[in-house]
């Protein structure tokens, strides 16, 4: 008996020891350096996150918290963090090394969203000012109620924005948020595999917001978002849908994206994108970048951010003599001067591409064309969505993307219709000319307990709608096109000296709460019709209007730009008056 | 055979017209059985020429019945034509959508004698009668300025005072543009299209009422063109037109698209979508007036009110044309299997006709010049490779040919600049 037992001992002695050589020869041999913490003991086998950040060096407890020192899961594990880049986060884990980027990101308007907040206050009459900080983090202290345009931002806007919880999502096509990771990260923890972090940001990453409310992400790679009939049908189903299920329609691409490939990091710099550390009202302060920056560039030595960003960037050599922004003279480390021209590499992958410099033809060098921004010209479409009709049910229930949970209170959103082309023209943010739309047009109904209330706030905005292409819209586009002008669509005329015009939209029978055509920015008498929410935007006024359709006078003939009296056309005008030109000859 | 197909279409006439109307009216009712509006001949023709049968020569009453052997569009454009088109006949007294309800037989446009039996001359036809067809995006809705609304749930707006959805109309809404000058003064239908027109007699002109357009608005160069390519306002234009037969009950994914301009299918997919045992799905032949296999579904691309082009006509004229349709078909059986997917082309041409179209949305006072002279539709006519640009440039017309390209460059001649800049500059 003891024999036996004493047999079974040995033989389980013999097993452990079998099994210890097994699990000796499978262990990494230390390395060489000490490591970084005792984390390693069980994740010596996570991959790195990027170049700059080796698991060797930086272990797990640098960035996640908990224990770095504990032997046992339970303890090594109190107190860490899943997502470190997080804001609230990244400021005690990350601030060592980016202490800088954490406060300008954490006051960015892509953080407070409070560009949009602010300007939808504004709109609905709730405030005056335009020129507020007001963001969502406030909101989060601080929710009123009874305010409209907050519950509508928290319903239905600030789903978007750099912090938010990535977990309150249902779609994975859909996430957004996370702190750094919304822009930076490329690819999801998977086992072993560390997601893995670049500043060499996919557009797909800007994508995940910027594809609403001017839509300008989806707009430069040439979709537009389109009336929902989900045609043409393939294989017995709708085709060309986003993952949100919209539908769109594809029409020409953005030139930097169609020919050029480019991504939205190829323009927009890390200052420009991260904030400059201020506080903004409105994005185009926060925007650093110019066409000029690169189609007129002005060359300077590389400085010790734009190696650093290099080095970052992986792809392109070291940069010796390189391009500054105008604005915030930041570096375009991609931006170099070569083969008697300018050379842009794309920060994705490090393709170098020949830019085109601005001609210094008359269209670009005449004085009559200085107050337009490149965008009035070159923007060959815009995004137009006329009528933005929300539904308020007070006795509804929808999320709520400050609070995280189903509040009081639904929207719902319709709309009048849309187009593409022709986009109205009028005084930008920067007092140039640049294209308008719909931005936003809302005709409110709120179904409040037992009563309907109505309300509505029109306005028109202007921005970049990023369909650039090399060929400009031409003279006759503006000069005699009302759409383009900001009357909207209808019959637009010279009769007997006066400019005249019928439009075809009629509001009121169409149950709309105005007079004016949906789509008229301006009368042709140069009423204002619609706001916006910029103290230096507006329509064309009267005698802007007379002037443009004026002009057409000239186009009619003088229809190319090299003409002469373009040359110095106020002098041209002042003859042309006097009926000295020979106009007038037969 | 086909004495068997006619006779049923006839019925209603022979029942009701022969005991009531004919007894006084033979004339009339036998010039109307010639009649386009009793033949649908042009619409039948057309969309069967579009779709692949070049000879097609058929009536209201002598349409085949649809094939069940479907391998190409031909075979399925009597289906198509029975069950989305042909709800507007004299034998079919509704499909379901506000607005197009009407009478059998002569009964669709005229008002029987009040009281009935006595010889008082019937009441005259009022427009709600000619709406009751000629709506939606068809010369007629266009007359009232009624532009029909994108299908999707989300283009209901704006809601009423009251937080209604706005009515709808023709099975669908509306957005009002101007209107035709002489809806605005109180001319109906039948002010300009009379009897005879109906008849085939005679076909309703400008001129018949305006004698004498004046000379100086009207000069030598512009004789070809119609009126209506100057003084019509807006246009109804749809580009593309994707329709899909589905014999499959599969409607969860059309819950925002109910509203697709046929009053049946709202109806129909209101109740599927909330049944618990999904129906199957069949939809009427309105020739036969029964229900038959499968779901005709429709989608546009996009609509516009603001674009037009010009064509000669056959008849020698020059003027406005506009596509109905462009389309795009697909099929599926009831296992499932895609027969026709997405057909676009049939021998490597569009599925496609541009027709000669007169918008009635009159206005006094004429386009500016540059509607049609600095028009880019005409002028420069999109020649790169996206889809959606290029369904602006006419590919196949029926019933007239394109403009040359001496016609066009004659628009931009100097002879037009020295003209048209004599009326910019000397008021």
């Amino acid at each position: 008996m003891n024999r036996k037992w004493l047999l079974a001992l040995l033989s389980l002695a013999a097993l452990g020891v079998i099994l210890l050589g097994i699990t000796w020869r499978a262990a990494k041999p230390m390395p060489h350096i000490t490591q970084p913490d005792q984390c390693m003991q069980c994740h010596s086998d996570m991959s790195d996150i990027d170049h700059a950040h080796p698991t060797e060096i930086f272990g797990c407890a640098k960035c996640h918290g908990g224990n770095a020192f504990a032997t046992d899961k339970t303890n090594a594990h109190k107190g860490i963090v899943r997502n470190p880049s997080r804001l609230e986060h990244a400021v005690i884990f990350c601030s060592e090394c980016h202490s800088d980027i954490i406060k300008r990101i954490s006051n960015s308007l892509m953080q407070s969203e409070s560009g949009i907040l602010n300007v939808l206050a504004y709109q609905w009459g709730e405030s005056r000012e335009l020129n507020s900080t007001i963001g969502i983090d406030e909101l989060k202290q601080e929710f009123n109620s009874s305010s409209l345009a907050q519950n509508h931002f928290a319903k239905a806007c600030a789903a978007c924005h750099i912090n938010q919880d990535e977990t309150v999502f249902d779609n994975p096509e859909t996430t957004r948020g996370g702190g750094c990771s919304d822009c930076h990260r490329t690819s999801k923890t998977k086992g072993t595999q560390h997601a893995t972090y670049t500043t060499r940001i996919p557009s797909s990453n800007c994508l995940k917001c910027h594809n609403r409310s001017n839509r300008i992400g989806l707009s430069y790679q040439g979709i537009f978002e389109s009336e929902g009939y989900g045609t043409p049908y393939k294989e017995g189903n709708f085709s060309n849908q986003l993952a949100d299920g919209r539908s769109y329609y594809a029409l020409p691409a953005d030139i930097h994206h169609a020919e050029g490939g480019m991504d939205c990091i190829d323009c927009h710099t890390e200052k420009g994108v991260m904030g400059d550390g201020k506080k903004h009202h409105h994005m185009e302060e926060a925007e650093d970048i110019k066409c000029q920056d690169c189609h007129t560039p002005k060359f300077a030595p590389a400085n010790s951010l734009a190696v650093t960003l290099t080095d970052l960037n992986e792809k392109m050599s070291e940069p010796k003599t390189i391009g500054f922004t105008s604005k915030m003279n930041s570096p375009l480390y991609h931006l170099r001067p070569e083969h008697n021209g300018t050379t842009l590499y794309r920060k994705r992958d490090g393709k170098a591409l020949s830019v085109t410099a601005m001609s210094n033809q008359p269209y670009h060098s005449d004085a009559i064309h200085q107050r337009l921004d490149c965008s009035a010209c070159h923007a060959s479409w815009a995004p137009s969505c006329y009528g933005c009709h929300e539904v308020y049910f007070e006795n509804g229930k929808q999320f709520d993307w400050i609070q995280k949970k189903v509040t009081k209170g639904e929207w719902q959103e319709y709309r009048s219709f849309l187009r593409f082309e022709s986009p109205s023209l009028g005084i930008g943010y920067n007092k140039k000319i640049m294209p308008f739309a719909p931005g936003c047009q809302v005709i409110g109904t709120l179904f409040k307990d037992k009563k309907v209330e109505k309300f509505h706030a029109m306005a028109m905005a202007g921005w970049d709608p990023h369909t650039t292409q090399k060929k400009s819209r031409t003279c006759v586009e503006c000069h005699f096109n009302p759409a383009t002008l900001g009357l909207g669509r209808g019959n637009l005329n010279i009769h007997e000296g006066n400019i005249t015009f019928a439009p075809f939209f009629q509001s009121a029978q169409s149950g709309m709460p105005f007079d004016y055509p949906i789509d008229a920015f301006v009368s042709v008498e140069g009423k204002q019709f619609q706001s916006t929410s910029r103290k230096e935007a507006r329509s064309f006024n009267k005698g802007e209007l007379r002037r443009i359709v004026e002009a057409y006078r000239c186009i009619l003939c003088h229809d190319s730009y090299s003409d002469p009296i373009y040359r110095d056309f106020n002098h041209s005008k002042v003859q042309f008056e006097k009926e000295e030109t020979s106009c007038f000859k037969n | 055979m086909l004495q068997k197909l006619i006779f049923p279409l006839l019925l209603p006439l022979i029942l009701f017209a022969k005991e009531s109307c004919i007894d006084c009216h033979q004339e009339q009712s036998a010039k109307c059985e010639k009649s386009v509006h009793y033949t649908l001949s042009n619409a039948i023709n057309l969309t069967r020429k579009t779709w692949g049968i070049t000879d097609s020569n058929v009536t209201l009453q002598s349409i085949p019945l649809p094939k069940t052997k479907i391998e190409k569009p031909a075979d399925l454009v009597d289906d198509f034509l029975r069950r989305k088109c042909l709800k507007c006949h004299p034998f079919n007294r509704s499909s379901g959508e506000r607005g197009m309800k009407r009478g059998i037989g002569c009964l669709s446009c005229h008002t029987p004698h009040q009281p009935e039996g006595s010889c008082q001359r019937s009441s005259k036809i009022t427009m709600k009668k000619c709406l009751s067809c000629h709506n939606k995006g068809f010369v007629g809705g266009d007359y009232q300025g009624l532009f029909p609304k994108d299908h999707h749930r989300s283009y209901r707006a704006p809601l009423s005072q009251d937080g209604h959805f706005p009515s709808q109309k023709y099975g669908i809404d509306h957005h009002t543009l101007i209107s035709d000058i002489h809806y605005q003064k109180g001319l109906k239908c039948v002010d300009c299209h009379k009897a005879e027109e109906m008849r085939g007699d005679a076909k309703a002109s400008c001129t018949g009422c305006h004698a004498a357009p004046s000379p100086t608005n009207h000069p030598d160069y512009h004789t070809k063109l119609t009126c209506t390519s100057c003084h019509a306002s807006w246009n109804y234009t749809a580009y593309e037109l994707s329709v899909f037969r589905d014999d499959t009950p599969d409607y969860a994914k059309w819950k925002d698209l109910t509203l697709q301009e046929d009053g049946y299918l709202t109806n129909f997919l209101n109740k599927a979508l909330k049944a618990k045992k999904p129906p199957k799905p069949r939809m009427p032949d309105w020739i036969e007036r029964k229900q038959a296999e499968g779901i005709w579904y429709s989608g546009y691309r996009y609509k516009r009110w603001e674009h037009f082009v010009l064509a000669n006509y056959d008849d020698g004229r020059i003027g406005i044309i506009r596509p109905l349709f462009q389309y795009r078909i697909s099929y599926r059986d009831r296992n499932g299997t895609m027969i026709l997917d997405d057909v676009r082309t049939i021998d490597g041409k569009p599925i496609e006709a541009w027709i000669p179209h007169a918008p009635h949305t009159i206005t006094k006072k004429a386009k500016s010049c540059e509607s049609c002279h600095a028009n880019p539709l005409i002028m420069q006519p999109y020649s790169g490779e996206n889809e959606v640009l290029k369904l602006q440039v006419p590919q196949n017309m029926i019933g007239a040919s394109p403009l040359s390209s001496e016609q066009i460059k004659r628009m931009g001649s100097v002879k037009y600049k020295r003209v048209r800049g004599k009326m910019l500059l000397r008021p």
